[in-house]
This record gives structure tokens, C-alpha cells and sequence, in this order.
């Protein structure tokens, strides 16, 4: 073996470095080549920094700054200052998002004033650009960029909009339901003895000539009049009841109460539930009155069939669409939280399907495992997590990096306002040891490398798994990992363009902290066996490597953007294949590469040829000989069902008959209408054959057959039979 | 299950209406009127959609067809002549719970009341009309009404009728905001029945034409039609009408048609060698006029007394 393959050899399977031809990347800033055109995202567009808008009637609640931008420059960058304005405009934007990369946080409104202000100081044309997007800017709302806090802010916000919604839909239903109700007890009370009084009518009479009417006597008046029934004690208190607990509730804001609303935001899953625990008999309270109420202003509440249903009412828990009147809870905890109690109280709420919606924030996706010892487990929390949530049925699950959160915010929304349990597992890319790189390239590299792949569960999409379950915003799903384009030059200045997989060890050669497993070596040592390490696993997947004869290596590149490879060692490919065996597992759930189906496809293909092969065999000789299946078919061919009747036997066309009542006024007793009001022959014997033949006769639609006479001795029957003949 | 437990609950002893429950009185109508077949059919559909009689009102002008309310056991309005439609609208207007169902006749629409009628089209409020089109006025014995085929012989016009027909349905389908057009006759009963059940879930104005025979004063106006089944046109798809298997045996003349497409509709609706018989439009996206008009606001006590003083006000010195 070549002293150089030796060596890469040796590094790959024991980590240490042989040779000084193998040099530690530690010192060189390296970061995968594809990296190498996202230095400086403040100075591309792309989904962030975004904007949480407040407005609720039906529009979106969030928007990226570029999309709306895009939409101001559809309207104004048009004409012959089109090109200007649009210049601006976007370079306006680029301040803002540099902004905001910066931390800085605030109202759109004040950013963009603030930025127009800066740019527009000494620049007519550009104030002038600016100051006509301004006007056509008709949304505002917090900016925020792709960092630790933004999970909780966009999902925080979305989760309050829903709320927001809900309140006011019970709003609406409990005023209403009030004042019903309320309208109920004063019917009531005017139609009593002391609304009847002479006092009271006084006090409604309001102001005018009260000496010129005798309101005793309109009181004697209206009490000889006016109906005697009131309501019956059980209603009025029944009533009285219902409007207490209505405008005494705490679930929503109300007018009616001094008391102040439940919280619903909790910083943990334990809490979440215990609040949950607590307010139950509340909600069921709450659910119970709201029910009754309906029943008692339509007038249709029967106390000897509802009271005995409504003592029972929800003994046993609240039904989850009836839940969903009902604010829902939020816990937000952070991943490493998990292995305490949280990991239990969210098993307990995803298997109880209690309506509370669960982030699970994961900043750090390739933490050493807590075995230690050098042992390495990537992405182990965010695997349970999607085990156990794609194992219990009726939770909606997101699993997402928090840079592709702004493509899911349909998904979210969903999430949020569904009626069960909802867990959103996002990757903040936060902390680790990526230093040098934004959270938003983590996350989207996360979600390239399959360390994080993102999907979504559904429960209420469809019955089957290809209606509720989603990976289709992963890049390129179908294949084992996404491949790039990568062009650089060679050392004779000339383009070089090759396809490159974006690995599990692209994203960790980018983590100081596992620099240890990387070895970078010399241009001057390139050989062939340096194979990618995405091409390694893959024949290493189909079991074709027998030795080793190639040795992984990733593409890298220093701040000068200067190509380097790196070889890497056998315990993160043996990471990156378990990674895989995940991501592989998810695709067939999401059916891609689904193994049963492929089964299936395989034998159906084999069936089908083995036919084809027969059909061919068969049909060799020149004249075609009659397939002795044909005429089994055509026999088992339906017969068309037919119901048609005895001549000889009397009877009507139902279904045509349009109710004229001629039949009837000729023999009541002889035809009748069935429940749909359409007539049919009740007693042939209740009539003669000479009515039978009239009504046949008088029949507007003709459907009507009086069929042959029954009664023999009937006298003119051969007039009759004569007559009748037309209507067989 | 698609419902709540609760809603369920509430569900649970809803009462439920039998046929008879909804009738009212003898119809006075003559023997063999079509108007007893639209009878049935709304009946019928009073029973299987549960309609509840006190929310349930029918609105009428003057005619053999507007004795309707009198024999249905629900709220009913016997309005004047013509003005069925104005009648109708303020008892949407002012209580938007209620189904609100029209019925009118060829004189009573298309005559006296076809300004009302148009406006009607256009405002597009939920409620459901029938036109019961006998082609003559038969209550005041033997009139030529708009619908009534040229040459008709009556009263008036002994000589026979000078005008064309007016067509109820291209007139509808030209008047803007127009959302439901149906045609119906009489003597299918289960297109009928079909067509009302499709009227009463529009939530619009469904305006549903039903051909009827009038055996008194026009006996054999509709027989070639009634004797020759090609002459009936059935228009079927599957946002519309579905046929039964015995029915498309009977008719086979049969088109499909997109009840979204009014160009076509149009089209159908001119053809005045058959009878077409089916959905001809229908819109879901055109705006009631109650819900454009309402506020949202409720109408609490303080709210009423606010408004009514507001009135007041415009009369004190």
C-alpha cells in the first residue's frame, strides 16, 4: 500500500495523524465549500429578517421582509424610475436587515424610518424613492431575524393571533347567548305582577306627561289582559344560573367580569398541565352552560329529557371539538430539559391528547452524547422526540430548523388551531461550535445535512399516512442526501464543476468542536482514493466495500474562499450513516423509497410480464381463436334490473306520480298517498275496475295501469277492457 | 364522527316533523292543478330538512299559487299583487334566522310584480322562490299572462295572444348578482323534488322556475311536451342534478352542463323547442345582500333604544 493511502487510512480508522502530511484544520477557519458564497448574508435576499403582523382579518400574520418589499416594487418601481426606485428600495432593505442581524428589534415602521432617514440624508432621489415606498407600505409589525428567540416569538405570536380569534368567536356566541337569555327574564318580569304594577309601568314611561295617564288604571288593564303563564320557577333559575356562569368565566376576556382572565403560556410542560388539571371542571362548567343556553333561547330545552343528559355532561372529559371553544395552553421548553420530568409530562400530554401545544426548542443538534467518553450520538433528543410524536396518533407535529419556520407558516397556523395536542421540535442552531456562521445557515445546513430533517404531521389531512405525513420541504427528498454544484478553478486558472453531496460531515466540519476528527491535507497529496464522503457511505450502504480502498474526504474552503480536503475519521461516517438510516426511515414513511410498496411494484411487474409473455406465446397463430373466457363474461354481465309489473295485475307509478289528487277524489279508499305524498294502489277490492280505468284515463301523467279486471260479473267490462288497453 | 359529543347531545331530541305535520287545510286548487305537485315537494322538503314551523316562513303575492302559504303549517304571509318579493326581503332583513320561501305566479312575477322581481334578483338575499308558471291567470278565469305562448286564446285576447312569451329564465340570467336559475315541471316529480332540495341549500336567491299544467283554462297547452319525453330536456352534472337510472331511461334527451358556466346556461335557457329541466346556474360566490347590509353589530337593549331615539329625534321640533 502507498505510504500516503497508509496514512489516510490510518487517520480514518484511528483518528490520529500519521504523517505530517496531515495537518489539523483547527488553525484554518475552514468551513464546507458550499458555504463559500454566504459570508455575508446582509447582503442577500432571503426569507429573513421577518415581520409578525398584528392585523387578524384574514391576511397573513407573518411576512419576510423581502416579500414585502416585493410587493411595495410591484406597484411603484414602474415607468422611467422604475430602475431607481427599485435600486433603493432594496438597498433600504439591505440596511434593514443588517439591522437586524445586529440584534436590533423593533416596529418595521421605526426601522425602516430610521434606515430611509440614514440613507436619504444628503440623496434627493433616493428620499424621494423611499418616501414613495413608505406610503405604500400598509402593514407593520416586530422585525425579527433568524436567532435563539425566534422560535418562541413567531410561534408566541401566532399562538396569541389564534387566541385572539377565539376569544372573540366565544365573545360572540356568549354576548349573544346573554342577551337572549336576559331578554327571557325581562319577557318574564313584564308579564309578572310587579312588571304590571302601576309603579313600574310609571318608571318605563319615561319622561312626558306623566299626570295626564292613570298608570293604576292601565295596571288593572294589562293584569285582566296580559297572558298568566310565566316561567316556571326550575327555568327562571335555570336562566339565572347559565347568565352567572357566562359572565363569570375566566377562560376569555369578558366585560361582564371584574375578575381577571387565566394565563395560558407556560415555561414548562408540568405546569402547562397542572393549569389544565385545575380549570377542567371549569371548561366542563362552561362547555355544559353553553349547551343549555342554546337549547333554552331556541325555546327547545325539555327538563324531563335534558336534565338527566346534562347532569352526566362531561364526566368524561370534554370532547376535543368541544375543547376547541376553549383557549388552548402553550408550553415552550428547551430541549435539554427533557431528560428530567418534562420528557414525561410531554409523553403524558401527546397520549392524553390534551390541548396543549408544545415547543421544544433544540439549540444545540450534535452535542456530545451523555455517555461521554468520546462517544459520539447526533441529533439524539430530536430522534426521540420524532419517534415518540410520530408513534402517538392524533398529535400535529412539526419538526423544522428555525430558518425553514417562515415556508411552514401555513403548517404552524394549522398547528396551533387544531384541537388536540401539537408538538413544534425546532432547531434554533444557536449554540455549538459554529461561531462563525449565522444561526440561518446552521439551520438550513441542518436540514441539508439530514442532522435535522424537517416534517409534518397532520392528523387532520386525511386517514392514511400520504394525506397526514410530509417531507416535502426538505431539499431534494428523494435522494439520500442533497448534491450542489461546486465550481472552482484548478491550478491552471480553469473552471472545474463537480457534484457534491452536502453530508452529516459537511455540518460537523464546521463545529470546532469536532476539528479532532478532521485532517486536512496538502493539495499536493490529493490522490484519487480521497472519494467524497457521500459516495463512501453510499457504497458502503450497497455493501460494496470489500477493503478499504478509498478514503473519505469533504471539500473545505479557508476565508480567502482557497479549496481544501479534509479526510475524515471512521467515527463520524459511522455518525453520518446512523443519521442516514433515520433520514431513510422518514422517507419511507413519507413514501419515498417505501420498501413495501417497492415490494409490491416488483411482484406486480413480475405478474405483469409473465402475463405479457404468455399473451404473446398465445397469440402467435394467425387467426385469432375466440377466448373461451369471452362468453362467461357476457354472461356475468348484469342484467339490467327491471321492475316492470304484470300486464295483468293493476298497478301506479309512484315515483311519477305528481300528487294531483284526480286517483284520489275518484276513490279515497281505493288509492292513497304514501309519506312522500305520491299515490299507490292501498286496496284494489276498496273500488271497481270501471274507477280503475277512469282514474287510469284522468291520470295528467298517465302512470296509472289498470291491469285485467278482477271481479268478472262487473258489468260493461268489455267497454272497460277496451278503454284500459291504452294504459297496459 | 365528524360532530361534537355536545353538539350531538343537543341533537339528540330534536323533534322531528312528519309530512302531515307541515299541512294545512284542503288545497283549494282544482283537480289535477300542478300546483299540488310543488305542494308535495316542498312539504317533502320541509320534513327531510327538519325545518322547524315557527322558523320557517312562506311569502306570497296574489294567484291560484299564492294560496301556497294558507296550506302549509308553518308562518305565511298572503301578500298583494305582485309585491311578494318586498314582502319577502323585510322579513330577511329583519330576522335573517328564519328560511324565507317565495312563491309566485307568471302574472304575479313576471307582470305586475317584474320590477320587484328583477330588484330581487339583484340584491341576492337567501331565500328560496318558486315560480309556479301556468302560463295563464287562472284565478280570475282566463287571462293571457306574460308567460303565455303566442296565440294563446283568453278574455283579453279572444284572437288569440299578439306577443311572444316572455322567458323567465334569460331574463333572470341577465340581471347582475343573479346566483341560482332552475327549471322544474310539474310532472317529474323527482327532478322537482331534486331541484327544490338544490334551491333551499343555495344560500342566495334560488329562483326556480316549475313549468305546471293548468287542466282548467289550458289543458292541453303542455301536452306535446307531457306526451313526447324527447321534448324534455334534462340538464345534469355533477355539481347539479344526478339522473336515476329510470329517469335517464324515460328522458333521454339528457345534456351535461356546468351549472358555473352562464354563457351556456343562457343558451339552454333560450331553447323553447324543449323544456329544459335542471340547474341552469348556480353561484355560491355572490354576496347576500343581508350580510353586506348587517353590521354584526347585536342588537342589544341599549342598542335598540339608541336607535329607536335616533328615530324619534328626526320628528321632534
Amino acid at each position: 500500500m502507498e505510504a500516503d493511502l497508509q496514512a489516510h487510512v490510518a487517520f480514518f480508522l484511528s483518528g490520529k495523524a500519521s504523517t505530517p502530511n496531515l495537518d489539523t484544520i483547527d488553525r484554518l477557519n475552514l468551513r464546507p465549500a458550499l458555504f463559500a458564497g454566504y459570508r455575508d448574508l446582509t447582503r442577500l435576499r432571503y426569507d429573513f429578517p421577518l415581520i409578525l403582523l398584528k392585523d387578524e382579518s384574514g391576511s397573513p400574520c407573518v411576512e419576510s421582509l423581502s416579500g414585502l418589499i416585493d410587493g411595495i416594487l410591484d406597484k411603484i418601481a414602474r415607468g422611467p424610475d422604475g430602475d431607481r426606485i427599485r435600486k433603493h428600495v432594496l438597498r433600504l432593505e439591505q440596511h434593514i436587515r443588517a439591522q437586524a442581524a445586529t440584534g436590533k428589534e423593533g416596529k418595521l415602521s421605526a426601522l425602516w424610518d430610521k434606515a430611509a432617514k440614514e440613507l436619504g440624508k444628503n440623496d434627493k432621489p433616493v428620499a424621494d424613492s423611499l418616501a414613495r415606498a413608505r406610503a405604500n407600505l400598509k402593514v407593520d409589525g416586530e422585525v425579527v431575524d433568524c436567532n435563539g428567540g425566534m422560535p418562541y416569538q413567531l410561534i408566541g405570536h401566532v399562538w396569541a393571533l389564534t387566541q385572539t380569534q377565539r376569544a372573540r368567536r366565544f365573545g360572540e356566541v356568549a354576548d349573544r347567548l346573554i342577551i337572549k337569555l336576559s331578554e327571557i327574564l325581562q319577557a318574564d318580569f313584564a308579564n309578572s305582577n310587579a312588571g304590571r304594577s302601576a309603579a313600574n309601568l310609571k318608571r318605563t314611561f319615561g319622561s312626558g306627561p306623566m299626570d295626564k295617564f292613570d298608570f293604576d288604571v292601565m295596571s288593572k288593564l294589562l293584569s285582566k289582559s296580559a297572558p298568566k303563564e310565566n316561567l316556571s320557577k326550575n327555568r327562571k333559575k335555570r336562566i339565572e344560573k347559565l347568565l352567572t356562569t357566562l359572565k363569570t368565566q375566566q377562560f376569555f376576556p369578558s366585560p361582564h367580569s371584574t375578575s381577571k382572565p387565566y394565563v395560558f403560556a407556560f415555561e414548562s410542560c408540568s405546569e402547562a398541565i397542572k393549569a389544565y388539571r385545575e380549570r377542567l371542571p371549569k371548561a366542563i362548567e362552561l362547555s355544559k352552560a353553553v349547551a343549555i343556553a342554546e337549547l333554552e333561547v331556541r325555546g327547545e330545552y325539555s327538563e324531563a329529557k335534558h336534565d338527566r343528559l346534562f347532569e352526566s355532561f362531561g364526566e368524561s372529559g370534554l370532547d376535543p371539538r368541544d375543547m376547541a371553544l376553549f383557549p388552548d395552553y402553550l408550553a415552550r421548553i428547551h430541549a435539554e430539559q427533557l431528560p428530567g420530568g418534562e420528557l414525561g409530562s410531554l409523553t403524558e400530554i401527546m397520549s392524553l391528547n390534551l390541548p396543549i401545544k408544545v415547543l421544544v426548542q433544540t439549540d444545540d443538534v450534535i452535542e456530545e452524547s451523555p455517555i461521554s467518553n468520546g462517544h459520539l450520538a447526533f441529533a439524539l433528543r430530536s430522534r426521540q422526540l420524532a419517534r415518540m410524536a410520530l408513534g402517538m396518533a392524533g398529535v400535529f407535529v412539526v419538526q423544522a430548523p428555525a430558518s425553514s419556520l417562515f415556508q411552514l407558516r401555513d403548517k404552524i397556523v394549522r398547528g396551533l388551531d387544531c384541537s388536540g395536542p401539537a408538538l413544534f421540535s425546532i432547531f434554533s442552531g444557536v449554540v455549538g461550535g459554529h461561531e462563525q456562521l449565522p444561526p440561518y445557515l446552521i439551520g438550513a445546513a441542518a436540514l441539508e445535512a439530514r442532522v435535522f430533517p424537517a416534517f409534518t404531521m397532520d392528523p387532520g389531512a386525511g386517514d392514511d399516512w400520504a394525506s397526514r405525513f410530509s417531507l416535502a420541504i426538505n431539499p431534494q427528498p428523494e435522494l439520500d442526501w442533497p448534491t450542489h454544484r461546486i465550481v472552482h478553478e484548478d491550478a491552471n486558472c480553469q473552471s472545474v464543476c463537480e457534484e457534491h453531496p452536502f453530508t452529516l460531515i459537511d455540518f460537523v466540519a464546521c463545529d470546532s468542536r469536532y476539528s479532532k476528527y478532521f485532517a486536512v491535507v496538502p493539495k499536493a497529496h490529493w490522490r484519487d482514493w480521497l472519494a467524497d464522503a457521500g459516495s463512501v457511505i453510499a457504497r458502503d450502504k450497497r455493501g460494496d466495500i470489500d477493503r478499504i480502498d478509498s478514503v473519505p474526504s469533504v471539500l473545505l474552503v479557508d476565508p480567502e474562499n482557497r479549496l481544501h480536503k479534509a479526510v475524515v475519521t471512521e467515527k463520524i461516517i459511522r455518525e453520518a450513516r446512523r443519521c442516514l438510516s433515520m433520514w431513510n426511515s422518514l422517507q419511507e414513511l413519507g413514501g419515498i423509497h417505501n420498501s413495501h410498496a417497492e415490494r409490491l411494484l416488483a411482484r406486480e411487474r413480475s405478474a405483469w410480464e409473465e402475463s405479457a409473455k404468455a399473451i404473446a406465446v398465445a397469440s402467435v397463430p394467425a387467426v385469432a381463436v375466440p377466448s373461451p373466457a369471452a362468453p362467461a363474461v357476457a354472461e356475468a354481465a348484469p342484467a339490467e334490473l327491471t321492475t316492470e309489473q304484470s300486464s295483468d295485475e293493476a298497478y301506479i307509478e309512484t315515483p311519477r306520480c305528481a300528487s294531483c289528487n284526480e286517483c284520489i277524489q275518484i276513490n279515497d279508499k281505493m288509492f292513497a298517498y304514501d309519506g312522500n305524498k305520491q299515490a299507490y294502489i292501498k286496496d284494489i277490492n276498496a273500488g271497481t275496475y270501471a274507477q280503475l280505468v277512469e282514474a287510469a284515463e284522468n291520470c295528467q301523467v298517465a302512470i296509472i295501469h289498470p291491469g285485467k279486471p278482477r271481479n268478472l260479473n262487473e258489468a260493461g267490462l268489455d267497454e272497460l277492457i277496451k278503454r284500459a288497453e291504452a294504459f297496459m | 364522527m365528524k360532530t361534537s359529543a355536545t353538539k350531538q347531545l343537543l341533537d339528540l331530541y330534536k323533534e322531528q316533523s312528519a309530512l302531515e305535520d307541515y299541512q294545512s287545510g284542503v288545497p283549494r286548487w282544482c283537480t289535477g292543478c300542478g300546483d299540488n305537485a310543488i305542494l308535495a315537494a316542498v312539504q317533502r322538503l320541509c320534513r327531510d330538512e327538519g325545518l322547524r314551523p315557527e322558523k320557517t316562513v312562506f311569502v306570497s303575492g296574489i294567484g291560484c299559487s299564492s294560496r301556497f302559504p294558507h296550506y302549509m303549517k308553518t308562518y305565511g304571509f298572503h301578500g298583494i299583487h305582485g309585491r311578494a318579493f318586498p314582502v319577502a326581503e323585510g322579513v330577511k332583513m329583519a330576522r335573517p334566522d328564519l328560511a324565507v320561501f317565495v312563491n309566485t305566479g307568471d302574472g304575479d312575477c313576471c307582470s305586475i310584480g317584474a320590477a320587484h322581481w328583477i330588484h330581487a334578483l339583484r340584491y341576492n338575499m337567501n331565500m328560496t322562490v318558486f315560480l309556479h308558471d301556468n302560463q295563464i291567470y287562472g284565478l280570475t278565469k282566463k287571462q293571457a299572462s306574460p308567460t303565455s305562448p303566442i296565440g294563446t286564446k283568453s278574455n283579453t285576447t279572444p284572437r288569440g295572444s299578439y306577443l311572444d312569451a316572455l322567458n323567465p329564465l334569460t331574463v333572470s340570467l341577465g340581471v347582475s348578482n343573479v346566483s341560482f336559475i332552475a327549471q322544474a315541471v310539474d310532472w317529474i316529480p323527482e327532478t322537482l323534488f331534486d331541484i327544490v332540495k338544490a334551491a333551499y341549500h343555495h344560500k342566495g336567491f334560488s329562483f326556480v322556475r316549475i313549468i305546471q299544467r293548468c287542466p282548467e283554462w289550458l289543458p292541453k297547452a303542455l301536452e306535446p311536451w307531457l306526451q313526447d319525453p324527447d321534448r324534455v330536456q334534462l340538464v345534469h352534472h355533477t355539481d347539479g342534478i344526478q339522473l336515476s337510472p329510470g329517469l335517464a331511461r324515460v328522458y333521454k334527451n339528457q345534456v351535461e352542463h356546468d351549472p358555473m358556466d352562464i354563457h351556456r346556461a343562457r343558451e339552454i335557457a333560450s331553447n323553447t323547442e324543449t323544456i329544459p329541466v335542471g340547474i341552469l346556474y348556480r353561484n355560491p360566490n355572490v354576496p347576500c345582500y343581508e350580510d353586506t347590509r348587517h353590521s354584526g353589530a347585536l342588537r342589544t337593549a341599549e342598542a335598540i333604544r339608541k336607535n329607536f331615539e335616533a328615530e324619534l329625534d328626526k320628528y321632534s321640533v
